[in-house]
């Protein structure tokens, strides 16, 4: 059946287009494509003609730096774990889970973490300087005991309803190895002064002596 | 060779929309704006909403231009998300375009008098816009924007069968509002 209606419109088709949107349109199109216009250059990676893989740049620019970050975590984590220093016990990645069960912990641990590492600092210049102390080690395997303790607490932290007791001894694991640090500095300490004064008094001598 | 060379111009202007040229994307838009905001118009039946619809269709259409192969021309790559846009829009006033009910392929009486010779463009026009939106939409996809009853169908989620009874029913009605006293002057 011939559809006359049909024929009238096609016939008068341009006709029926009487609108014309606002001149301001433009720019507010231009605008709001603006933003994600760097995502246009495209990288595509054919494979013949079934399998085809396309990212843009700033898809593969974010993929990249996430890959590089992954990267220098794994590295920094393993470098931490073949060093058996008091600093192995911070795994960044458990920060998360630990705020949740005991926030206050963590800024502690951040505080007391930055003092020893800074009094480890301390004492290696002294350690250079050969000052016979035959404990060295000694401290160093005490140092190491507390570090484990410190991360069985910690563990424990995430199954024990008591968090309150593990973050004090948690605590006091980190104050112990303050102690013993600071111990071990005044110590060191101590001989570098007697040391200065036999010096001097040596000098003095010599000075006398002639 | 007349439609070759247009085809030339648009899909230079195309590799360098591709590639984010601003001037072209501007080419492009004032190329189609007009006829694309036509096509929303006649499908939403209000002007701003018509203008949201044109927005949203064109950033889509650039942000998504790579999925463009030139199988099809690019108008009519672009009108199908002009239309689909602006489906979803009124999709979000009323939930069915075409009621349930006017699904069944019922008979109509087909033989409506068309006397074509009272017909103006302006007269069919209005009339079209009187139409409840269901009609108007399945009327102007076929008789303006070049739809079959297979896109029809596919665009509104309809059969083809139900796409075919609905636009009777709409072009009866269309001649209906025509026939009005108010409309004959």
């Amino acid at each position: 059946m011939k559809d006359r209606l049909k024929d009238f419109v096609s016939e008068h088709r341009d006709e029926f287009d009487v609108f014309e949107p606002r001149p301001e349109l433009w720019q507010q199109i231009c605008q709001e494509s603006q933003a994600p216009r760097k995502e246009a250059k495209v990288i595509s990676i054919k494979f013949g003609e079934r399998a085809s893989f396309s990212a843009d740049f700033l898809f593969m620019r974010v993929a990249a730096t996430v890959v590089l970050l992954l990267g220098c975590g794994l590295t920094l984590l393993l470098m931490k774990q073949n060093t058996p220093g008091a600093g192995a016990m911070l795994a960044a990645t458990e920060q998360k889970v630990i705020t949740n069960i005991a926030p206050e912990i963590v800024e502690v641990e951040a505080y007391y973490v930055s003092q020893i590492e800074e009094m480890k600092g301390e004492l290696s210049e002294y350690d250079k300087k050969v000052l016979g102390l035959g404990e060295q080690k000694e401290i160093d395997r005490e140092l190491a005991r507390l570090d484990s303790s410190y991360l069985v607490l910690k563990k424990q932290l995430y199954t024990t309803p008591n968090t309150e007791e593990i973050v004090e001894a948690m605590v006091q694991n980190l104050q112990i190895r303050i102690e013993v640090l600071n111990r071990q500095l005044e110590v060191l300490q101590s001989i570098k002064k007697m040391e200065r004064t036999i010096n001097a008094e040596l000098k003095e001598n010599e000075t006398t002596n002639i | 060779m007349e439609t070759i060379s247009y085809q030339d111009v648009n899909s230079h202007v195309i590799d360098k929309c591709r590639e984010g040229d601003n001037r072209a994307q501007y080419e492009l838009y004032k190329l189609y704006s007009k006829a694309m905001f036509n096509v929303s118009m006649r499908i939403t039946n209000d002007y701003s909403e018509a203008e949201d619809v044109l927005q949203e269709a064109f950033i889509s259409a650039f942000k998504n231009l790579h999925t463009y192969k030139a199988e099809a021309s690019f108008g009519s790559w672009l009108k199908k998300i002009v239309v689909n846009a602006a489906i979803n829009a009124i999709r979000k006033r009323r939930s069915e375009l075409v009621p349930m009910d006017e699904r069944t392929i019922g008979d109509i009486a087909e033989e409506t008098y068309e006397d074509d010779s009272e017909w103006k463009v302006e007269k069919v026009r209005k009339a079209i816009m009187k139409l409840p939106d269901g009609y108007r939409v399945v009327l102007s996809l076929y008789l303006l924007e070049g739809f079959d009853h297979a896109e029809i169908g596919e665009v509104l989620g309809i059969t083809e069968s139900t796409s075919k009874s609905q636009y009777s029913r709409a072009k009866k009605k269309l001649l209906d509002i025509m026939k009005e006293p108010q409309f004959a002057a």
